[in-house]
Protein backbone atom coordinates (compact mmCIF):
# COMPACT_ATOMS: atom_id res chain seq x y z
CA UNK A 1 0.00 0.00 0.00
CA UNK A 2 3.24 2.41 0.84
CA UNK A 3 4.64 1.68 -2.41
CA UNK A 4 1.94 2.80 -4.15
CA UNK A 5 1.18 5.31 -2.33
CA UNK A 6 5.10 6.77 -3.88
CA UNK A 7 3.74 5.72 -7.28
CA UNK A 8 1.04 7.62 -7.00
CA UNK A 9 3.03 10.74 -5.77
CA UNK A 10 5.83 10.28 -8.19
CA UNK A 11 3.45 9.73 -10.74
CA UNK A 12 1.43 13.16 -10.02
CA UNK A 13 5.30 14.59 -9.68
CA UNK A 14 6.45 13.89 -12.46
CA UNK A 15 3.49 14.28 -14.90
CA UNK A 16 3.07 18.15 -13.36
CA UNK A 17 6.66 18.55 -14.40
CA UNK A 18 6.25 16.67 -17.65
CA UNK A 19 3.23 19.37 -18.01
CA UNK A 20 4.81 22.49 -18.19
CA UNK A 21 7.31 22.33 -21.21
CA UNK A 22 7.67 22.25 -25.23
CA UNK A 23 6.93 19.04 -26.98
CA UNK A 24 7.59 20.01 -30.15
CA UNK A 25 8.88 23.05 -32.34
CA UNK A 26 8.81 23.25 -35.99
CA UNK A 27 11.09 26.39 -36.21
CA UNK A 28 10.97 28.84 -39.67
CA UNK A 29 14.89 29.73 -40.36
CA UNK A 30 14.77 32.46 -43.33
CA UNK A 31 18.37 32.78 -44.92
CA UNK A 32 19.47 28.91 -44.57
CA UNK A 33 20.72 27.83 -48.45
CA UNK A 34 23.36 24.87 -48.77
CA UNK A 35 24.10 21.82 -46.61
CA UNK A 36 26.91 23.19 -44.64
CA UNK A 37 24.01 25.82 -43.40
CA UNK A 38 21.84 22.95 -42.58
CA UNK A 39 24.68 20.22 -41.33
CA UNK A 40 25.88 23.35 -38.34
CA UNK A 41 22.11 24.45 -37.35
CA UNK A 42 21.38 20.65 -36.96
CA UNK A 43 24.79 20.14 -35.28
CA UNK A 44 24.08 23.68 -32.88
CA UNK A 45 20.56 22.45 -32.07
CA UNK A 46 22.10 18.88 -30.92
CA UNK A 47 24.18 20.10 -28.58
CA UNK A 48 21.02 21.86 -26.51
CA UNK A 49 19.94 19.58 -23.87
CA UNK A 50 16.15 18.32 -23.95
CA UNK A 51 15.69 17.40 -27.16
CA UNK A 52 14.69 13.59 -28.96
CA UNK A 53 15.26 14.56 -32.17
CA UNK A 54 16.26 17.28 -34.71
CA UNK A 55 15.68 17.31 -38.43
CA UNK A 56 16.52 20.69 -40.91
CA UNK A 57 15.02 20.97 -43.75
CA UNK A 58 17.04 23.50 -46.42
CA UNK A 59 14.17 22.83 -49.12
CA UNK A 60 11.10 23.93 -46.15
CA UNK A 61 13.38 26.23 -44.72
CA UNK A 62 12.66 24.75 -41.34
CA UNK A 63 13.98 22.82 -38.31
CA UNK A 64 12.04 20.15 -36.74
CA UNK A 65 12.31 19.23 -33.25
CA UNK A 66 10.74 16.56 -30.95
CA UNK A 67 12.18 17.34 -27.60
CA UNK A 68 12.32 15.34 -24.99
CA UNK A 69 10.59 14.40 -21.61
CA UNK A 70 11.22 16.65 -18.80
CA UNK A 71 13.68 19.23 -21.10
CA UNK A 72 13.70 22.35 -19.79
CA UNK A 73 14.24 24.04 -23.40
CA UNK A 74 12.66 27.37 -24.17
CA UNK A 75 12.09 28.81 -27.59
CA UNK A 76 14.03 31.59 -27.00
CA UNK A 77 17.09 29.30 -26.62
CA UNK A 78 16.11 27.73 -29.72
CA UNK A 79 15.61 30.86 -31.88
CA UNK A 80 19.03 32.43 -29.88
CA UNK A 81 21.15 29.33 -31.36
CA UNK A 82 19.38 29.86 -35.32
CA UNK A 83 20.55 33.46 -35.14
CA UNK A 84 23.98 32.15 -33.46
CA UNK A 85 23.87 30.21 -37.34
CA UNK A 86 23.28 33.42 -39.12
CA UNK A 87 19.82 32.90 -40.10
CA UNK A 88 16.61 34.52 -38.95
CA UNK A 89 14.46 32.67 -36.46
CA UNK A 90 10.54 33.90 -37.79
CA UNK A 91 7.61 31.83 -36.83
CA UNK A 92 7.32 28.34 -35.07
CA UNK A 93 4.54 26.08 -34.85
CA UNK A 94 5.23 24.44 -31.22
CA UNK A 95 3.05 22.00 -29.10
CA UNK A 96 3.09 22.51 -25.63
CA UNK A 97 2.10 21.35 -22.35
CA UNK A 98 1.46 24.21 -19.90
CA UNK A 99 -0.55 25.72 -17.58
CA UNK A 100 -3.30 28.24 -18.75
CA UNK A 101 -4.32 31.35 -17.34
CA UNK A 102 -6.69 33.59 -17.41
CA UNK A 103 -5.79 37.43 -16.52
CA UNK A 104 -8.76 39.86 -17.33
CA UNK A 105 -9.73 38.01 -20.58
CA UNK A 106 -6.40 37.61 -21.39
CA UNK A 107 -5.17 33.92 -21.33
CA UNK A 108 -1.55 33.15 -21.52
CA UNK A 109 0.31 29.51 -20.82
CA UNK A 110 3.83 29.29 -19.05
CA UNK A 111 6.12 27.01 -19.87
CA UNK A 112 9.71 26.81 -18.63
CA UNK A 113 10.00 30.76 -17.71
CA UNK A 114 8.19 31.97 -21.04
CA UNK A 115 4.71 32.98 -21.47
CA UNK A 116 2.96 31.95 -24.67
CA UNK A 117 0.28 35.13 -24.78
CA UNK A 118 -2.68 33.95 -26.63
CA UNK A 119 -3.61 36.09 -29.52
CA UNK A 120 -7.05 37.67 -29.98
CA UNK A 121 -6.74 36.28 -33.93
CA UNK A 122 -7.27 32.38 -32.62
CA UNK A 123 -10.23 31.08 -33.93
CA UNK A 124 -13.50 31.85 -31.45
CA UNK A 125 -14.39 28.28 -31.22
CA UNK A 126 -10.76 27.33 -30.07
CA UNK A 127 -11.42 30.33 -27.28
CA UNK A 128 -14.56 29.98 -26.17
CA UNK A 129 -13.49 26.48 -25.02
CA UNK A 130 -10.36 27.52 -23.19
CA UNK A 131 -10.01 26.50 -19.37
CA UNK A 132 -7.90 27.82 -16.51
CA UNK A 133 -5.52 25.00 -15.84
CA UNK A 134 -3.06 22.39 -17.37
CA UNK A 135 -3.67 22.27 -20.69
CA UNK A 136 -1.80 20.79 -24.09
CA UNK A 137 -1.96 23.13 -27.55
CA UNK A 138 -0.83 23.44 -30.61
CA UNK A 139 -0.18 27.04 -31.94
CA UNK A 140 1.59 29.18 -34.62
CA UNK A 141 4.20 31.29 -32.19
CA UNK A 142 4.44 34.93 -34.16
CA UNK A 143 7.74 36.23 -35.23
CA UNK A 144 9.80 38.32 -32.80
CA UNK A 145 12.75 40.19 -33.88
CA UNK A 146 15.72 38.26 -33.28
CA UNK A 147 17.97 40.89 -31.52
CA UNK A 148 15.04 41.39 -29.17
CA UNK A 149 13.92 37.84 -27.72
CA UNK A 150 12.46 38.01 -24.43
CA UNK A 151 10.30 35.36 -22.85
CA UNK A 152 7.35 36.60 -24.19
CA UNK A 153 5.57 34.96 -27.22
CA UNK A 154 1.95 36.12 -28.67
CA UNK A 155 0.70 32.26 -30.16
CA UNK A 156 -2.66 31.58 -32.05
CA UNK A 157 -3.97 28.43 -31.02
CA UNK A 158 -4.61 26.24 -33.64
CA UNK A 159 -5.67 23.21 -31.84
CA UNK A 160 -6.22 22.02 -28.12
CA UNK A 161 -5.46 18.56 -27.31
CA UNK B 1 54.92 15.00 -64.14
CA UNK B 2 56.71 14.59 -60.26
CA UNK B 3 55.87 18.41 -59.62
CA UNK B 4 52.45 17.18 -60.42
CA UNK B 5 52.74 13.61 -58.05
CA UNK B 6 53.62 16.15 -55.61
CA UNK B 7 50.98 18.69 -55.36
CA UNK B 8 48.37 15.41 -55.60
CA UNK B 9 50.17 13.89 -52.67
CA UNK B 10 50.74 17.28 -50.69
CA UNK B 11 46.85 18.23 -51.53
CA UNK B 12 45.91 14.23 -50.32
CA UNK B 13 48.17 14.71 -46.68
CA UNK B 14 46.88 18.58 -46.40
CA UNK B 15 43.27 16.57 -46.66
CA UNK B 16 43.31 13.67 -44.23
CA UNK B 17 44.66 16.35 -41.66
CA UNK B 18 41.81 18.59 -41.10
CA UNK B 19 39.36 20.25 -43.32
CA UNK B 20 38.14 23.37 -44.76
CA UNK B 21 35.57 26.46 -45.55
CA UNK B 22 34.31 27.63 -49.26
CA UNK B 23 30.97 28.45 -48.88
CA UNK B 24 31.23 30.75 -51.99
CA UNK B 25 33.18 31.27 -55.18
CA UNK B 26 36.51 30.73 -55.64
CA UNK B 27 38.14 33.33 -56.90
CA UNK B 28 35.75 36.13 -56.31
CA UNK B 29 34.82 37.82 -52.97
CA UNK B 30 31.86 36.39 -51.24
CA UNK B 31 29.83 37.55 -47.78
CA UNK B 32 29.21 34.51 -45.76
CA UNK B 33 30.40 34.38 -42.41
CA UNK B 34 31.20 31.15 -39.90
CA UNK B 35 28.41 30.72 -37.12
CA UNK B 36 28.92 31.99 -33.77
CA UNK B 37 31.84 29.36 -32.63
CA UNK B 38 31.64 28.02 -35.37
CA UNK B 39 35.49 26.55 -37.13
CA UNK B 40 36.47 25.42 -40.14
CA UNK B 41 39.12 24.43 -42.32
CA UNK B 42 40.32 24.72 -45.99
CA UNK B 43 43.16 23.12 -48.16
CA UNK B 44 43.53 24.44 -51.51
CA UNK B 45 46.12 23.66 -54.27
CA UNK B 46 46.44 26.68 -56.78
CA UNK B 47 48.45 26.84 -59.94
CA UNK B 48 48.66 30.31 -61.92
CA UNK B 49 50.49 30.14 -65.62
CA UNK B 50 52.13 32.87 -67.25
CA UNK B 51 53.77 33.02 -70.89
CA UNK B 52 57.00 32.28 -69.07
CA UNK B 53 56.33 29.84 -65.88
CA UNK B 54 54.04 27.75 -63.99
CA UNK B 55 53.58 28.49 -59.84
CA UNK B 56 52.02 25.43 -57.59
CA UNK B 57 51.12 26.26 -54.15
CA UNK B 58 48.72 24.63 -51.25
CA UNK B 59 47.06 26.82 -49.27
CA UNK B 60 45.74 26.52 -45.70
CA UNK B 61 43.01 28.78 -44.14
CA UNK B 62 41.78 28.36 -40.54
CA UNK B 63 38.55 30.76 -39.85
CA UNK B 64 36.65 30.72 -36.83
CA UNK B 65 33.42 32.75 -35.80
CA UNK B 66 33.67 34.99 -33.27
CA UNK B 67 30.02 36.18 -33.78
CA UNK B 68 27.30 34.84 -36.38
CA UNK B 69 28.76 38.00 -37.74
CA UNK B 70 32.17 38.58 -37.17
CA UNK B 71 34.95 35.82 -38.81
CA UNK B 72 38.77 35.68 -38.06
CA UNK B 73 40.87 33.87 -40.50
CA UNK B 74 44.97 33.18 -40.83
CA UNK B 75 46.12 31.66 -44.06
CA UNK B 76 49.55 30.07 -44.85
CA UNK B 77 51.18 28.99 -48.05
CA UNK B 78 53.07 26.10 -49.08
CA UNK B 79 55.20 27.36 -52.19
CA UNK B 80 56.13 24.44 -54.40
CA UNK B 81 57.04 26.51 -57.75
CA UNK B 82 57.22 30.01 -57.09
CA UNK B 83 57.42 32.26 -60.64
CA UNK B 84 60.49 34.01 -60.81
CA UNK B 85 58.12 37.16 -62.37
CA UNK B 86 55.07 37.16 -60.58
CA UNK B 87 52.41 39.31 -61.97
CA UNK B 88 50.83 41.72 -59.67
CA UNK B 89 47.57 39.68 -58.30
CA UNK B 90 46.21 38.45 -55.47
CA UNK B 91 44.87 35.55 -57.32
CA UNK B 92 42.27 34.48 -55.18
CA UNK B 93 40.77 36.71 -53.03
CA UNK B 94 39.79 34.82 -49.91
CA UNK B 95 43.20 32.92 -50.25
CA UNK B 96 46.09 34.90 -51.75
CA UNK B 97 47.70 33.01 -54.56
CA UNK B 98 50.96 34.23 -53.59
CA UNK B 99 53.25 33.34 -51.18
CA UNK B 100 52.26 35.66 -48.30
CA UNK B 101 50.69 34.63 -44.30
CA UNK B 102 47.62 36.67 -44.05
CA UNK B 103 45.32 37.05 -41.00
CA UNK B 104 42.13 38.84 -42.04
CA UNK B 105 38.59 39.85 -40.18
CA UNK B 106 35.77 39.20 -41.87
CA UNK B 107 32.81 41.01 -40.55
CA UNK B 108 28.78 40.89 -41.93
CA UNK B 109 28.00 44.18 -41.52
CA UNK B 110 24.26 44.02 -42.97
CA UNK B 111 22.36 40.86 -43.31
CA UNK B 112 18.71 40.56 -44.29
CA UNK B 113 17.08 36.71 -44.52
CA UNK B 114 14.09 37.71 -45.76
CA UNK B 115 12.75 34.52 -47.06
CA UNK B 116 13.18 30.95 -47.29
CA UNK B 117 16.79 29.72 -48.46
CA UNK B 118 17.32 33.71 -49.33
CA UNK B 119 19.15 36.57 -47.91
CA UNK B 120 20.52 39.46 -48.84
CA UNK B 121 24.00 40.26 -46.84
CA UNK B 122 26.78 42.52 -46.94
CA UNK B 123 30.87 41.71 -45.57
CA UNK B 124 33.84 44.19 -44.60
CA UNK B 125 37.17 42.37 -45.06
CA UNK B 126 40.33 43.75 -43.12
CA UNK B 127 43.30 41.93 -43.50
CA UNK B 128 47.43 42.47 -43.18
CA UNK B 129 50.02 39.94 -44.60
CA UNK B 130 53.40 39.40 -44.44
CA UNK B 131 55.66 37.46 -47.66
CA UNK B 132 57.45 34.44 -47.18
CA UNK B 133 59.87 35.48 -49.72
CA UNK B 134 62.20 38.23 -49.95
CA UNK B 135 61.42 39.21 -53.03
CA UNK B 136 59.06 39.22 -55.87
CA UNK B 137 59.77 39.88 -59.60
CA UNK B 138 62.97 41.43 -58.12
CA UNK B 139 61.07 43.91 -56.27
CA UNK B 140 62.13 43.51 -52.16
CA UNK B 141 58.79 42.88 -50.22
CA UNK B 142 57.48 44.03 -47.33
CA UNK B 143 54.28 43.98 -45.11
CA UNK B 144 50.95 44.59 -46.46
CA UNK B 145 47.16 45.57 -46.31
CA UNK B 146 44.32 44.69 -47.52
CA UNK B 147 40.72 45.84 -47.45
CA UNK B 148 37.78 44.84 -49.32
CA UNK B 149 33.68 45.10 -49.24
CA UNK B 150 31.08 42.96 -50.80
CA UNK B 151 27.60 42.43 -51.26
CA UNK B 152 25.82 39.94 -52.64
CA UNK B 153 22.29 38.05 -52.71
CA UNK B 154 22.05 33.96 -52.02
CA UNK B 155 18.85 31.63 -52.52
CA UNK B 156 18.45 28.06 -52.93
CA UNK B 157 18.33 28.63 -56.55
CA UNK B 158 20.52 31.94 -57.45
CA UNK B 159 23.49 33.76 -55.78
CA UNK B 160 25.45 37.27 -56.79
CA UNK B 161 28.18 39.03 -55.16
CA UNK B 162 29.64 41.94 -56.38
CA UNK B 163 32.85 43.23 -54.46
CA UNK B 164 35.80 45.44 -54.69
CA UNK B 165 39.44 45.30 -52.81
CA UNK B 166 42.75 47.06 -52.56
CA UNK B 167 45.88 45.87 -51.46
CA UNK B 168 48.93 48.30 -50.20
CA UNK B 169 52.41 46.96 -49.73
CA UNK B 170 55.12 49.20 -47.51
CA UNK B 171 57.85 50.28 -48.83
CA UNK B 172 61.19 47.68 -48.00
CA UNK B 173 64.60 48.84 -48.94
CA UNK B 174 63.80 51.31 -51.36
CA UNK B 175 61.44 48.63 -52.98
CA UNK B 176 57.54 48.89 -53.02
CA UNK B 177 55.42 46.76 -54.97
CA UNK B 178 52.47 48.47 -56.23
CA UNK B 179 49.04 49.23 -54.78
CA UNK B 180 46.36 47.19 -56.51
CA UNK B 181 42.78 47.75 -56.86
CA UNK B 182 40.34 45.19 -58.26
CA UNK B 183 37.17 44.44 -58.78
CA UNK B 184 35.03 41.00 -58.40
CA UNK B 185 31.43 39.97 -60.18
CA UNK B 186 30.19 36.26 -59.05
CA UNK B 187 27.31 34.81 -60.57
CA UNK B 188 25.97 31.26 -59.54
CA UNK B 189 23.39 28.69 -59.74
CA UNK B 190 22.33 25.47 -58.44
CA UNK B 191 20.53 23.24 -60.93
CA UNK B 192 17.22 21.78 -59.94
CA UNK B 193 18.84 18.56 -60.16
CA UNK B 194 20.94 19.42 -57.11
CA UNK B 195 17.33 20.64 -55.25
CA UNK B 196 17.50 17.63 -53.13
CA UNK B 197 17.30 18.07 -49.51
CA UNK B 198 19.84 18.27 -46.55
CA UNK B 199 22.02 15.90 -46.10
CA UNK B 200 21.82 15.52 -50.27
CA UNK B 201 24.91 16.84 -51.61
CA UNK B 202 24.50 20.34 -53.12
CA UNK B 203 26.10 21.21 -56.17
CA UNK B 204 26.39 24.68 -57.54
CA UNK B 205 27.95 26.09 -60.49
CA UNK B 206 29.48 30.12 -60.63
CA UNK B 207 30.58 32.60 -63.43
CA UNK B 208 33.23 34.08 -62.18
CA UNK B 209 35.41 37.66 -62.97
CA UNK B 210 37.99 39.61 -61.65
CA UNK B 211 39.37 42.98 -63.06
CA UNK B 212 42.58 43.72 -61.58
CA UNK B 213 44.40 47.56 -61.84
CA UNK B 214 47.87 46.92 -60.72
CA UNK B 215 50.18 50.07 -59.94
CA UNK B 216 53.56 50.40 -61.34
CA UNK B 217 56.17 48.78 -58.26
CA UNK B 218 58.74 51.15 -56.57
CA UNK B 219 62.82 49.58 -57.62
CA UNK B 220 65.71 51.10 -55.58
CA UNK B 221 63.65 54.18 -55.21
CA UNK B 222 62.61 54.67 -58.66
CA UNK B 223 58.92 54.61 -60.35
CA UNK B 224 58.78 51.98 -63.39
CA UNK B 225 59.93 54.09 -66.31
CA UNK B 226 56.31 52.85 -67.79
CA UNK B 227 54.61 54.52 -64.66
CA UNK B 228 51.04 53.34 -65.70
CA UNK B 229 48.49 50.86 -63.85
CA UNK B 230 47.97 47.47 -65.69
CA UNK B 231 44.44 46.51 -66.52
CA UNK B 232 43.22 43.24 -66.53
CA UNK B 233 39.96 41.07 -67.18
CA UNK B 234 39.77 37.27 -65.59
CA UNK B 235 36.69 35.14 -66.31
CA UNK B 236 35.94 31.74 -65.98
CA UNK B 237 33.70 29.02 -64.09
CA UNK B 238 33.90 27.04 -60.72
CA UNK B 239 32.07 24.17 -59.36
CA UNK B 240 31.06 23.72 -55.67
CA UNK B 241 30.17 20.99 -54.03
CA UNK B 242 28.60 20.18 -50.39
CA UNK B 243 27.88 17.50 -48.54
CA UNK B 244 27.24 17.81 -44.76
CA UNK B 245 30.32 19.28 -42.68
CA UNK B 246 32.46 19.13 -46.34
CA UNK B 247 33.17 20.92 -49.73
CA UNK B 248 34.96 20.78 -52.85
CA UNK B 249 35.51 23.49 -55.19
CA UNK B 250 37.57 23.44 -58.09
CA UNK B 251 37.45 26.24 -61.47
CA UNK B 252 39.69 28.50 -63.08
CA UNK B 253 39.85 31.68 -64.61
CA UNK B 254 41.01 32.88 -68.19
CA UNK B 255 42.08 36.73 -69.35
CA UNK B 256 39.64 38.10 -71.45
CA UNK B 257 41.69 41.29 -71.45
CA UNK B 258 45.47 42.04 -70.03
CA UNK B 259 47.46 45.13 -70.48
CA UNK B 260 50.06 44.63 -68.53
CA UNK B 261 52.89 46.47 -70.14
CA UNK B 262 55.24 45.80 -66.58
CA UNK B 263 54.23 42.71 -65.52
CA UNK B 264 54.51 38.83 -67.55
CA UNK B 265 50.73 38.03 -69.36
CA UNK B 266 49.05 35.43 -67.66
CA UNK B 267 47.23 32.57 -69.33
CA UNK B 268 44.96 30.86 -66.90
CA UNK B 269 44.28 30.58 -63.02
CA UNK B 270 43.74 27.20 -61.68
CA UNK B 271 42.46 26.40 -57.81
CA UNK B 272 41.01 23.23 -56.16
CA UNK B 273 39.60 23.63 -52.62
CA UNK B 274 38.39 21.69 -49.42
CA UNK B 275 36.70 22.89 -47.00
CA UNK B 276 35.39 21.21 -43.71
CA UNK B 277 33.13 22.92 -41.01
CA UNK B 278 34.33 22.03 -37.78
Amino acid sequence: MKKLGIIVVLSIFSFSTAMAQLVKVDQEVFGMDCAPCAYGLERGLKKMDGLQSVKVSLNDGKAYLKLAADNDLSLQKIQKEVKNNGFSARSAEVTLNGELVNDGNKWSVSVNGETFKVSLDTPDDILTKLKPGKVQLIGRVKDEEDDGLSNTWNIRITEVL
Amino acid sequence: MKRTALLILLTITAISKVSAQGHGPLYGLQTPTLAKGGFDFNAAAMSLATEDDQSFMLRYIWSYGVTEDLQINITTPTMVNRLSEAPRTRGNNNMPANGDIEASVWYRFFSNAFGVGKRFESTAILSVSTPTEETRGGINLSNSIHGAISTGYASRTWYAWVGGGYQYYFEKDNDQLGDLPYASLVVGYRPNIFMGDYPKPDWRVFLESLAEFPGASMNEGQISPVDQRGKKVMIGPSFLGLYGAWGISFGALFPVYQNVVQDPQERYRLSMNISYWL
